[in-house]
């Protein structure tokens, strides 16, 4: 036979990107977790304006991201651990495709489920901006802290995923590994001194906080970017080692 | 196609890969046989570079398997035991997947589906949910997403298990073609498919290479190599003596009265006909039997096997 041909990184990528949002929007994964979390965060929305008055995210966004929080792993849950158990792992990993694209497919498919999700909190600014005067520079930087969630707990759901065969258990480490990080500054005064500025500093809830207020500071989006690379290396050393075990 | 050297692979204490060293041809059907919990399996694993090996080379079309995998990959086509399918999707979405991350270019991709659905006798299926297929066909989907990169190396882990013997035959023959061009390692538990398909035979037990040849090669090692089966009616006297003296003959057996089993070279039954005919006994019977694989199979792995 000719040149064997094989896919190049951002073929594989993007396969392995369309193949996981077929594999959701076939099973009904997908369109619950869209379903439940637009309910939830319309339910947030419709509380927090209600309550403040106050035309911006402000109020609904640490909501949205405790949504995110319960939601995401239940998605990330299947992407590793279930094609583990089914066999299909073995599939991809005898495939030609090169661990960074199963590994950036992956994570990148989770993250457009995600933004798909933010996307249609659309009736959000819609609704804003009809009946108030919210600042447009508030909204997007609350749009992008969202987003930067969506990064994050996508990389860490699929570490969950990347540590067990079970789907069931991916999950739950998922909700285990994000709620913790997410309400580590909560802890704070409980904690003894020397511990509680470091948890503070870890929570991503508080991270997210100064998103809603409208500014961008390198330390929040830095620390976002940590996280999101810890999940994927650590994701990355997960599927390594199943190798040798 | 195959060059190995000492492949070893352990899990913890428990070695289930013990120093393989073979060498495989670059086309042909090698079948790989052992018991279960043999190793085959991670041989195979190793071989499609789904496991990296404790210690030892594995290289594979020219490849290292180990140093460049994404090349031996492309190269490799592998049929797991439980094919790898998603319930999910159709026939068609998830051969087409296959092929995208095996590789194959974008315009020839639907035709390529095509050939190999139609060489497993799947053509019409493709919009079926691979979720509501019967065994049978969920193992011709298998092979199809094994082949359709056209790989040079295909390996197979019981490619025929729950097909119906309609279906036996066909895959058959397709893994026979397949074969023409490109090395093929079967690994069964079916001993007649691997006596009627294979040239070579790599026999593996405890994670040991134990036996590496042809059927008949391996069957002389252990002592049964083809035989040839006298059986007389009522005899005069016993006719041992008169056989074992004739020069072509190596072995006389008695099996039962009337009945030997005489192993010697090519030249023993015209050698057995002379002799009845000289001494004037009733021959029933003159049948050449070949070495039967199952009788090597058992000689090497051990009847506790």
């Amino acid at each position: 036979m000719s040149a064997t041909p094989r896919p190049s990184l951002l073929q594989a990528t993007a396969a392995v990107v369309r193949n996981e949002l077929r594999l959701w929007f076939l099973a009904p994964g997908g369109w619950v977790f869209l379903a439940a979390s637009l309910l939830l965060a319309g339910l947030f929305f419709t509380l927090s304006i209600g309550t403040t008055g106050e035309a911006s995210l402000r109020g609904a966004l640490p909501n949205l991201g405790v949504t995110l929080v319960f939601t995401l792993p239940l998605v990330t849950m299947r992407q590793l651990a279930e094609e583990a158990r089914a066999g299909t792992l073995e599939l991809l990993l005898t495939a030609p495709v090169p661990p960074l694209a199963l590994l950036l497919g992956k994570w990148l498919a989770a993250v457009a489920l995600c933004t798909l999700f933010l996307a249609l909190t659309f009736p959000f600014p819609v609704v804003l901006f009809s009946w108030g005067d919210p600042d447009p520079g508030v909204l997007f930087t609350s749009y992008l802290g969202l987003f930067l969630c969506c990064c994050t707990f996508s990389a860490v759901g699929l570490l969950a995923s990347a540590l067990t065969a079970d789907p069931m258990v991916a999950g739950v480490l998922g909700v285990l590994f994000l709620l913790p990080a997410w309400l580590a500054s909560a802890a704070e005064a409980l904690a003894p001194p020397h511990l509680a500025p470091v948890l503070a500093r870890v929570s991503l809830a508080d991270h997210l906080r100064s998103f809603a207020t409208g500014v961008l500071d390198t330390g929040d989006l830095a620390w976002f970017g940590i996280v999101t690379a810890l999940g994927l290396f650590g994701t990355w050393r997960a599927l390594e080692s199943r190798r040798w075990r | 196609m195959i060059e190995t050297r000492e492949l070893t692979r352990r899990f913890g204490r428990t070695v289930a890969v013990d120093a393989v060293t073979t060498s495989v041809a670059d086309r042909g059907l090698v079948g790989f046989l052992g018991p279960n919990g043999a190793g085959k399996t991670t041989t195979m694993r190793m071989l499609t570079g789904f496991l990296p090996a404790t210690s030892g080379e594995a290289v594979v079309a020219g490849f290292d398997v180990f140093e460049a995998p994404l090349e031996v990959k492309a190269r490799v086509g592998y049929l797991p035991e439980h094919p790898p399918l998603y319930p999910e999707l159709t026939v068609g979405e998830y051969v087409r997947f296959v092929a995208e991350i095996r590789g194959v270019p974008r315009a020839r991709r639907l035709a390529r589906v095509g050939e190999v659905l139609a060489a497993v006798g799947l053509t019409g299926w493709e919009g079926r949910r691979l979720g509501t297929l019967s065994k049978g066909y969920r193992q011709r989907v298998g092979l199809a997403q094994a082949i359709v990169h056209d790989p040079r190396l295909l390996v197979l882990d019981e490619p025929t298990a729950g097909l119906d013997p309609a279906q036996v035959v066909s895959v058959r023959r397709l893994i026979r073609e397949l074969a023409h061009d490109r090395t093929v390692v079967l690994s069964t538990h079916v001993l007649s498919e691997v006596e009627a398909l294979c040239d070579r035979i790599l026999l593996l037990h405890r994670g040991r290479l134990v036996g590496d040849g042809t059927v008949d090669a391996l069957a002389e090692r252990v002592g049964r190599g083809p035989w040839v089966e006298l059986a007389l009616d009522a005899p005069p006297e016993d006719p041992r003596g008169p056989v074992a003296a004739l020069d072509v003959v190596e072995t006389v057996e008695q099996l039962d009265a009337g009945r030997l089993r005489v192993r010697g070279g090519p030249e023993v039954e015209p050698a057995l006909a002379a002799l009845a005919a000289a001494r004037g006994w009733r021959v029933r019977a003159l049948v050449r039997h070949r070495a039967r694989l199952e009788d090597v199979f058992l000689a090497l792995v051990g009847e506790e096997a």
